[in-house]
């Protein structure tokens, strides 16, 4: 079995999008695309090519740095301590900018991809649909267990062999209730759910 | 005292035959709703399972305003299924011991005590009080043979109790599961299902007493 995670909200208790666009005094504009995404103007992965487009000059190092500080859910890393081997995080945030903060929660993780160059992010190199680690896992005969919270985690928690929708951080999105088997609240249930399930 | 077995409150049905477009968790009786009457029988429950279906958003809210530790269960096949297979939905990945408890059920609650801290597996009768209602048929020490839309010796209410190694699938009612293991040790219990209207009407006097 294995337990794959959304990175933000679910294992962080705090947002990251927001905390890196405050380092570069880009809240405005980040707030207005996410706003834009989250009513269905904005398709995901045009969103977040324009995000990343948006806070590319950051300095990486800056943003890895202050990611890793971000506070995190304490009972939900304990499981994913105690399951490490078992235990993925997949999120479309770019690697670059999450590296400090993977080491942190130390389990495996997949992610998005950008070249970065003099310690800004260049371009692109991939944008990650999670649906594409579910059936990685199942291909080599596991049982997927997704825990997810937004719009962008759908297509996984579908697929996925048990889904469950955490609201920890904010309310799980609108197209989850019509394909999650689980949904929670607090990471007490969301740990104890998890505990059952292994 | 906590109680160590998992509640599956099964919550996911439209109310059809109440007949007031409204699940049954939302019934307001005496002020409050059906839901909240039950949330504050099952505060020493630590692994509180609700399984929705119609209407889910709106039963979380409310459920959401009272305590935020419970486990939500979709059924998303409400419509074509009975509270077997939402029972089912809510049980398999639970504890070893789980309680299944109907959403339209309240039950006295001396007796909810009594119920949450018996060990072991059993099953819930009542004196016969509906119509159409599901008989159990009991031997002389109380213990449940069977079930039937005939006739029996009380109703069958629930809640009831079942070892995880024993549950089944069903897409039908609850009692189809327990069926398949009867035997069972039964216990009678004052409890009220609110199926119509008229059970609606009556539940919301018989509570003022308790």
């Amino acid at each position: 079995m294995k337990f794959l995670f959304d990175l933000d909200g679910t294992i962080t208790s705090q947002e990251t999008l927001p905390v890196i666009a405050r380092l570069g005094n880009l809240s405005d504009k980040i707030d207005q695309l996410t706003r834009e995404t989250i009513q269905g103007n904005v398709p995901f992965i045009e969103s977040f090519i324009q995000r990343v487009n948006i806070l590319k000059d950051i300095p990486v190092s800056l943003i890895s740095d202050s990611l890793s500080r971000i506070p995190l859910y304490r009972e939900v890393c304990d499981f994913i301590d105690n399951h490490r081997e078992n235990c993925v995080v997949v999120t479309g945030n770019l690697s670059c900018w999450c590296e400090g903060l993977f080491a942190k929660i130390g389990c495996k993780n997949f992610s998005s991809e950008a070249l970065v160059e003099n310690d800004a992010v260049v371009k692109l190199k991939s944008i990650l649909r999670k649906e594409t680690i579910v059936e990685l896992y199942q291909a080599q005969g596991e049982k997927v267990v997704f825990v997810g919270d937004g719009n962008n985690d759908l297509e996984a928690m579908r697929l996925a062999d048990i889904s469950i929708a955490a609201g920890l951080t904010h309310n799980p999105a609108n197209s989850l209730f019509s394909i999650t088997d689980y949904m929670v609240f607090n990471e007490t249930a969301l740990c104890r759910v998890l505990n059952q399930l292994c | 005292m906590s109680c160590s077995k998992s509640v599956v409150l099964s919550c996911a049905g439209i109310g059809s035959r109440l007949g007031l477009g409204l699940t049954k968790a939302l019934l307001k009786i005496n002020g409050r709703s059906l839901i909240s009457l039950q949330l504050e029988q099952f505060s020493e429950v630590e692994d509180l399972r609700i399984v929705v279906g119609f209407q889910a958003k709106s039963i979380i809210e409310e459920v959401l305003s009272i305590r935020k530790d419970v486990t939500f269960i979709f059924n998303h096949l409400y419509f074509e299924t009975k509270t077997g297979a939402s029972f089912y939905l809510g049980a398999k990945d639970a504890r070893d011991e789980i309680i299944e408890w109907d959403g339209d059920l309240l039950v006295h609650p001396d007796d909810v005590k009594t119920i949450l801290n018996t060990e072991g597996e059993f099953i819930c009768y009542s004196d016969i009080t509906s119509d159409g209602a599901v008989f159990c048929k009991t031997d002389e020490n109380g213990n449940v043979l069977a079930f039937s839309r005939e006739n029996g010796d009380y109703e069958w209410t629930g809640p009831a109790c079942i070892k995880k190694e024993h549950l089944t699938y069903s897409s039908n009612n609850v009692y189809n599961i327990f069926e398949r293991v009867l035997p069972m040790k039964g216990m009678k219990i004052r409890a009220y299902d609110i199926d119509t209207y008229n059970d609606y009407k009556r539940v919301s006097e018989i509570i003022k007493n308790w």
